[in-house]
């Protein structure tokens, strides 16, 4: 049988069946049906205020947006969720704390309307108990990285493998945005894309030893960008 | 990686102060404060104080409410000490707390320095916790986290407001750790959440321009209220044009109005003070005032 390794930052090492490749790479594929494409997280703004301009600032941003920003905080989500995936009250607390944590109402948006996307979708074509167990315990919005968690929990796609995926599509995502908005060719995106991921590797690391308390993060400057985007005169942007 | 480490390796130049303020051992203060409505009164009901926390209680200005000021006896905070503030506004009171001076974190040997701050509102009552600059040196830290519990028709304007490194010597910051935690609870329930956290190389983050793109100060305030959402827009008809090297907006999340300053010092501290002081006035009906010692 072929596995997928994917290292993490500890010594653990964790398989990915073909299985599990498939059902990671069809929910976190950009043609799973949660809008992503709609949500630049005020990269929109960042473009047309002339701090994101180039393949280069686009590369920076995202990769401080993932080591210390909202990549870093949906990664520490992700792994709590996951691993209390088959506790319904301490997860509910972790879905409570992923749908509170929010720095802007478009960025609230963009995480509630995925995360609800998400679920109707996957209840839908791959229906899970733990995603219905999660959802009899919470009944509040619902975070997107908590979701997809559960979903790979409930699958029993490791946490590893299933972090790595779902920021990669935090990535891809928005160096499609960038690519769009810059804009930049289809080259430049797939170079950032490439450029980016020890950026991934390092966050989904860290996410694996931080202790919940240290939610957070430093992302302000990105922060304020979503927030001004909310009064942005022309938007082709949810977020 | 600890701090100790790369402090040793790079000793800084102390202040007098700072000599002082880390010969001394971890300290324990807490200050709890609570008023009530007494006839439409504010009147104080509960007051503790213990080493080096300590309050006072000014004379308010002419039409406005009451008032206490915080005082940090110590001479600044250092790795260990931890600070406890409880502060409680009964049923239709109105109260504003806020610091005497700016506080200063000196750099830690590895322990943190923990500021808790409890902010409870009941039923009627209008709450300000009005901060003035922490100042953080090269090697602080700070796990600070403001716990805030609404009762329904309360309303609270927070803020908090952080300075990286000391401006007059131009200092940056290399290390530490930057926790500052914001829960806001209604009932119990928790309904927002927010951390700035960066722990270790503080460089990277703060010169970041997706983080804090080298600015050297930032201050953020939320409104929290049952009218919040409605009162989004009449807020940032409030905000002062943004002056060079800083920036701000508010955005209206989960019931409550966020806003966030970023920029140098100074500037940020102007259109902080200025948006701070119009607010109250718009939301509230007070003295578009700031208190005496904030001007010092």
């Amino acid at each position: 049988m072929t596995t997928v390794m994917v290292m993490g930052g500890t010594a653990m090492t964790e398989t990915l069946d073909h299985a599990g490749l498939y059902r990671l790479m069809t929910w976190l594929s950009p043609g799973y049906p949660v809008g992503a494409f709609s949500y630049s997280h005020g990269l929109e703004y960042a473009v047309e205020e002339g701090t994101v301009t180039d393949a280069a600032a686009l590369e920076i941003w995202l990769a401080d947006l993932l080591r210390y920003g909202s990549g870093r905080n949906d990664a520490i989500l992700f792994h709590y969720a996951h691993r209390l995936a088959e506790r319904p009250a301490a997860l509910a607390e972790v879905a409570a704390l992923g749908a509170a944590f929010t720095a802007s109402a478009e960025r609230h948006l963009e995480t509630t309307a995925q995360g609800r996307a998400f679920t109707e979708a996957t209840l839908d074509a791959w229906p899970c108990a733990a995603l219905e167990r999660f959802l009899e315990a919470w009944d509040g919005p619902l975070a997107y990285p908590v979701v997809v968690a559960v979903a790979a929990a409930g699958h029993g796609l490791g946490l590893e493998p299933s972090l790595h995926a779902y920021l990669h599509a935090f990535t891809g995502n928005l160096v499609s945005a960038g690519v769009r908005l810059i804009p930049l060719g289809q080259r430049a995106g797939q170079q950032a894309i490439a450029a980016l991921e020890p950026a991934v590797a390092e966050t989904a690391a860290m996410a694996l030893t931080t202790p919940l308390a240290d939610l957070g993060g430093a992302g302000l400057l990105a922060d304020l960008a979503a927030m001004k985007h909310e009064t942005q005169y022309t938007r082709l942007f949810r977020s | 990686m600890s701090v100790a480490t790369s402090l040793s390796e790079a000793p800084l130049p102390a202040s007098g102060a700072e000599v002082i303020a880390l010969r001394r051992t971890a300290v324990a203060g807490e200050a709890a404060l609570g008023v009530r409505a007494d006839n439409g009164i504010t009147r104080l009901v509960e007051l503790h104080q213990r080493d080096p926390l300590s309050l006072r209680l000014p004379q308010p200005g002419r039409g406005d409410i009451f008032e206490a000021s915080l005082i940090t006896t110590s001479g600044g905070v250092v790795g260990g000490d931890s600070l406890r503030i409880e502060i409680t506004a009964g049923a239709g009171s109105a109260l504003r707390v806020y610091p005497q001076a700016a506080e200063k974190i000196y750099r830690s040997l590895g322990a943190d320095s923990r500021i808790t701050v409890g902010l409870s509102a009941s039923a009627g009552a209008w709450l300000e916790w009005l901060p003035q600059e922490t100042i953080l040196f090269d090697g602080a830290r700070l796990r600070r986290d403001t716990n805030i519990e609404l009762a329904p028709g309360a309303r609270v304007l927070a803020g908090e407001f952080l300075v990286f490194g000391r401006r007059a010597s131009g200092e940056r910051l290399s290390r530490g750790l930057i926790h500052d935690g914001w829960r806001l609870r209604r009932g119990g329930k928790l309904v927002w959440a927010d951390a700035l956290h960066a722990d270790g190389d503080l460089a990277a983050p703060l010169a970041s321009p997706a983080c804090l793109g080298g600015v050297t100060a930032f201050a953020s305030l939320i409104y929290a209220a049952e009218d919040a959402a409605a009162q989004l827009e009449a807020l940032r008809e409030l905000l002062p044009e943004e002056p060079a090297g800083a920036q701000h907006a508010l955005t209206a999340v989960n019931g409550l109005v966020v806003g966030r300053f970023l920029g140098e010092a100074l500037a940020v501290r102007r259109s902080y003070g200025a948006f701070w002081a119009a607010a109250r006035a718009r939301l509230a009906g007070l003295p578009a005032a700031l208190p005496r010692l904030w001007h010092v």
